[in-house]
């Protein structure tokens, strides 16, 4: 392989390069000098450590603790999670202590040279062990990261009909093709950071607060990314360790995950538990829900635990209009690797909740279950007791009833599962987006960077109806915070939406500038001239949508799932590009799959990782795919360019509608995810 | 996935390769396909200073037939196992097995001796040789030996390999007429290692009574395991439905299987005596096929 001069070469992005087998990766760096890092991880899921002898850890670091860096009250500090485990080990794979050598064989060897004594304590594995046992850290009376609740408390209804029960998701690994990795440089002052990420500016803010450095002294650029899924958002240990080394040592470090690393140690999402009670009348008819959410949130807060249970809870009507409705969510600290965001996020979560139970009641009153759908829904737009805002949710259910073809499917065979979401993007708080005009050429930044999403195909498209540049003389760059000065990040289904009208709001800003300069504008007067204009665009107003998907199935020999049909039915608002459109949908169906049929982070008593290799974990094979039927509904948003959200609808509405398709042909009332062949079988 | 150094030798004679053998004793490890040996390595799960490639050996991965046995060498790989003609007509339940291993490119690397030394509960082949009942013949400094099939994995990674000893090859006795068996595993996705499996081969009377039955069993206990309790209890009997069902019953009894990300022992138990049950009928329905 060629040497790679970074910082010199152009960090253009380009979606075909993935295609043609030349994409720069984080591992493809080789930088003068440089040393590897290998991390030892703890073998325990508790211990306390006696002694370590070895190795960079915790000492080296002195008071730093912060991995997320969020600032954090003494009582939240003991739920950050330190950069090395200080004292005590609190999962399997935790980081204990790291060792540099000129190459990674020679590192993994100095694995062996690090002594540490643990004496291992009883660990907290799952939720009801979270509920019942003693708090993981001490200094905290039990096991409750954080408490919330959405809606208000209802006397319950005196409904003739009343259902009740629990469900869940079982937790899984984003598993992306390439794992997490990162290279640090330490020259002169700064901080050079090359990472596998979704976001630049995540990791820049987490590495200033962490390393207690100014905000001037790091820069972070992004390589490509083969894959995050939510798991490479945000801040982990190994970046500061990197960092650290890098700036101790004064020699650019790598490091680059193992498969076995990613499984025990990157935050895997799902994990989450819901309560819920329905009220109804015997029409149908909806008066109330009542709910409990429960995070699996793991030994730390990954940055999104103080979030994600008032998240779930918020979207637990789905897009019913559900008069009363109160939830209680909470988040739980186990001796496992913190939770965090898989593509869904919470969404998936919620709408398992309430799909699986408007199944349920439909059983329960015999009625058909797109019927019980459509008689809870408004024709008018509606905001959830929770503050769920949804358009009006029956003539967009009509459709996907229609155009999925469900009377006909549900007529034809038993297994069929329908199901119906409001998907809610990560809006909030917008997005920043720089363009420089410069010899003739557009050259463009955002602020949230592109893992696999192509995001310089909306980026052309856009700047070239704005400002009418031809699409091969406009550039996206990679993620580089040096570019841009502020900048959220690619998650939560939110590029198109808020990285779009990013972009046209920056063009908007340079036609001004182009007619000022010239009295009119025109292509020609842009790219004469040059430009450099940057902007914050602030978006926090809700925009979500509406999708439903279709399954059917066949159950073979050993309760083995074959699924047969899985359609869509979505409004992306305007499609910036269709193909583009039908890959997101098409990518996230599979992994809906997965999660219903296959994937699964399972754990033993002592709190070892079981499924400790990428087959374990049960990613979905092309076998195990049927064909997609793709419907898409271009309902344009309120926002110039159109767009609405879409990347997460695919994982909210599979898993839901699959669920159900199973349910219906193996008749076993189905209440988790995965669905195994075992529990078909019994 | 870096593993811990080691020295590498490549011999072309099976001389050299027990003269290696010898040399490094216990720190030496014998590799042919190395697709269970390389992966413990990467993981460091296993560590070995010495590695001796015996896949360069001439002469090991012939598959030939005379009068009293299949002759296979060790070397032989599963691909070659599973496209053979001669398996395919007059040993199908090995073709079966060959062809479920894993997936193309391991099956391309991966040999029957490997297989069956590595002593993996989950790997095929084990089970197919102790139905077939196969001598397995092991060579070392000091000459041959054979060894029953049934008797050859001791333990879960465990062998009756001596230091110095090398699997040279594996014999299956040529069936008489009125035999049949069959491979039957049932797996979580493609490529995948079994839930459970069964192999089952079964020599007939004239008037359809077992004359013999060889059973053996993947995934499901410790080692790879001989039902040998099935075996008799089929043997003499005239196979109709409630004899294949107590004989799945007693296949069950005979297993072990553990819990884990695959399924509960139960589970495993239950679709054990499913696929017993299928693959007694099965072997029963090749071996009356006149």
């Amino acid at each position: 392989m060629s040497e790679l001069k970074w910082g010199d070469r152009e960090l253009a992005y380009d979606s075909s390069a993935f295609v043609r087998g030349s994409g720069h990766y984080v591992d493809d760096i080789k930088l003068p000098g440089m040393i590897h890092m290998s991390v030892l991880r703890s073998p325990y899921a508790r211990a306390r450590i006696l002694s370590l002898k070895g190795g960079m850890s915790s000492k080296d670091l002195g008071a730093r603790m912060a991995s997320v860096g969020e600032g954090a009250s003494p009582e939240a500090g003991l739920s950050i999670e330190p950069v090395f485990a200080t004292g005590f080990v609190n999962y399997v794979g935790e980081p204990v202590a790291a060792v540099f050598a000129d190459d990674r064989y020679k590192s993994t060897d100095l694995l062996e040279s690090i002594e540490v004594d643990y004496e291992p304590l009883e660990p907290v594995v799952t939720i009801d062990d979270a509920l019942k046992l003693g708090p993981i850290h001490s200094g905290r009376k039990d096991n409750i990261m954080v408490e919330t609740s959405k809606g208000t408390d209802f006397q319950d209804p005196e409904s003739p009909i009343v259902i009740e029960d629990t469900l869940e998701n079982d937790r899984i690994s984003a598993n992306p093709i390439e794992p997490r990795g990162i290279v640090t440089s330490y020259t002169d002052g700064m901080l050079n950071v090359w990472i596998s990420t979704q976001a630049v500016h995540s990791v820049k803010e987490g590495l200033v607060e962490s390393l207690g450095i100014s905000p001037e002294s790091v820069r972070v650029m992004q390589t490509d990314t083969g894959g995050g899924f939510g798991s490479k958002g945000g801040l982990y240990p190994e970046y500061v360790m990197a960092s650290y080394a890098s700036m101790k040592f004064g020699k650019p470090v790598k490091w680059i995950e193992t498969r076995r690393e990613h499984l025990a140690s990157t935050n895997p999402g799902r994990g989450v538990r819901g309560k819920v009670k329905i009220f109804a009348e015997r029409n149908g008819r909806i008066n109330g829900l009542k709910g409990e959410v429960t995070i699996d949130a793991g030994a730390y807060d990954s940055g999104i635990a103080s979030f994600s249970p008032g998240f779930v809870a918020m979207q637990m009507t789905g897009p019913y209009s559900i008069e009363k409705a109160f939830v209680v969510a909470r988040a739980l600290f186990t001796n496992k690797v913190p939770q965090g965001p898989y593509r869904g996020a919470g969404r998936p979560e919620a709408s398992f909740f309430i799909e699986r139970m408007m199944d349920m009641l439909a059983d329960e009153l015999a009625m058909d279950p797109a019927d019980l759908r459509l008689l809870n829904m408004s024709d008018k737009p509606f905001v959830s007791p929770m503050g769920l805002k949804i358009d009006a949710a029956r003539p967009f259910f009509e459709g996907a009833v229609r155009e999925l073809e469900y009377r006909r499917e549900s007529k034809m065979s038993r297994g069929v599962g329908l199901s119906f979401f409001v998907l809610v993007p990560a809006v909030y708080p917008g997005e920043s987006a720089r363009i420089i005009v410069k010899d003739g050429k557009v050259s463009v930044w955002l602020g949230g960077n592109s893992h696999g999403q192509g995001h310089e195909i909306f980026v052309k498209k856009l700047i070239n109806e704005e400002l009418q540049v031809p699409e091969e003389l406009v550039t996206l760059y990679r993620g580089d915070t040096g570019m841009t000065k502020t900048g959220v990040g690619t998650w939560g289904s939110r590029s198109a939406i808020v990285a779009g009208a990013a972009i046209v709001a920056v063009c908007k800003k340079i036609k001004q500038e182009v007619e000022k300069e010239f009295g009119s504008y025109s292509v020609r007067s842009l790219l004469s001239s040059g430009y450099d204009e940057f902007i914050n665009n602030e978006l926090k107003m809700p925009l979500n949508s509406f999708g439903a998907n279709l399954a059917t199935v066949e159950i073979e020999k050993m309760g083995r799932v074959r699924v047969k049909k899985c359609a869509a039915y979505y409004d992306v608002g305007r499609a910036l590009n269709r193909d583009m459109v039908i890959g997101q949908i098409q990518g996230g169906m599979a992994q809906g799959i997965g999660q219903t049929l296959h994937e699964g982070l399972f754990y033993n008593k002592e709190g070892q990782l079981i499924t400790s290799s990428i087959s374990d974990a049960g990613v979905p094979l092309a076998e195990d795919l049927p064909n997609f039927i793709v419907n898409i509904v271009e309902n344009r948003s309120f926002l110039p360019h159109g767009a609405k959200g879409l990347g997460e609808a695919p994982t909210v509405g599979v898993p839901t509608a699959l669920t159900r398709a199973i349910e219906s042909v193996s008749g076993k009332r189905l209440r988790r995810t995965p669905v195994t062949p075992e529990e078909l079988m019994k | 996935m870096h593993p811990s150094s080691f020295e590498y030798f490549a011999p072309t004679k099976m001389e050299e390769a027990l003269e290696l053998l010898s040399k490094y004793g216990e720190d030496a490890k014998i590799m042919s396909g190395g697709q269970s040996l390389i992966p413990l390595l990467k993981l460091r799960i296993a560590s070995f200073p010495y590695v001796i490639d015996i896949s360069g050996v001439q002469g090991l991965n012939r598959i030939t037939e005379n009068k009293e046995f299949l002759e296979i060498g060790a070397l032989t790989t599963i691909s070659s196992i599973a496209d053979s003609e001669l398996i395919k007509k007059r040993y199908q339940i090995l073709h079966e097995a060959a062809g479920q291993i894993a997936d193309p490119l391991i099956r391309n690397r991966g040999t029957i001796g490997g297989n069956i030394s590595h002593g993996d509960p989950s790997n095929d082949i084990p089970a197919v040789a102790i139905a077939l009942k196969a001598n397995l013949e092991v060579i070392g400094k000091e000459g041959k030996r054979i060894v029953e099939a049934h008797s050859f994995v001791t333990d879960s990674f465990t062998n009756v390999l001596k230091v110095g000893e090398i699997l040279n090859k594996i014999r299956i006795p040529v069936a008489p007429d009125n035999s049949g068996g069959c491979y039957i595993k049932q797996k979580k996705s493609a490529g995948d290692f079994s839930v459970a499996a069964i192999a089952v081969q079964l020599s007939l009377h004239d008037n359809d009574s077992v004359k013999s039955a060889g059973i053996g069993l993947t995934s499901v206990a410790p080692k790879p395991t001989r039902a040998m309790k099935a075996e008799r209890f089929l043997e003499g009997k005239k196979i109709n439905d409630s004899v294949v069902r107590e004989a799945a019953k007693i296949v069950v009894s005979e297993s072990d299987p553990s819990t884990d990300f695959y399924g509960s022992s139960e589970f495993k138990r239950k679709v054990l005596g499913k696929i017993a049950e299928e693959a007694i009928n099965l072997s029963f329905e090749r071996a009356t096929v006149r």
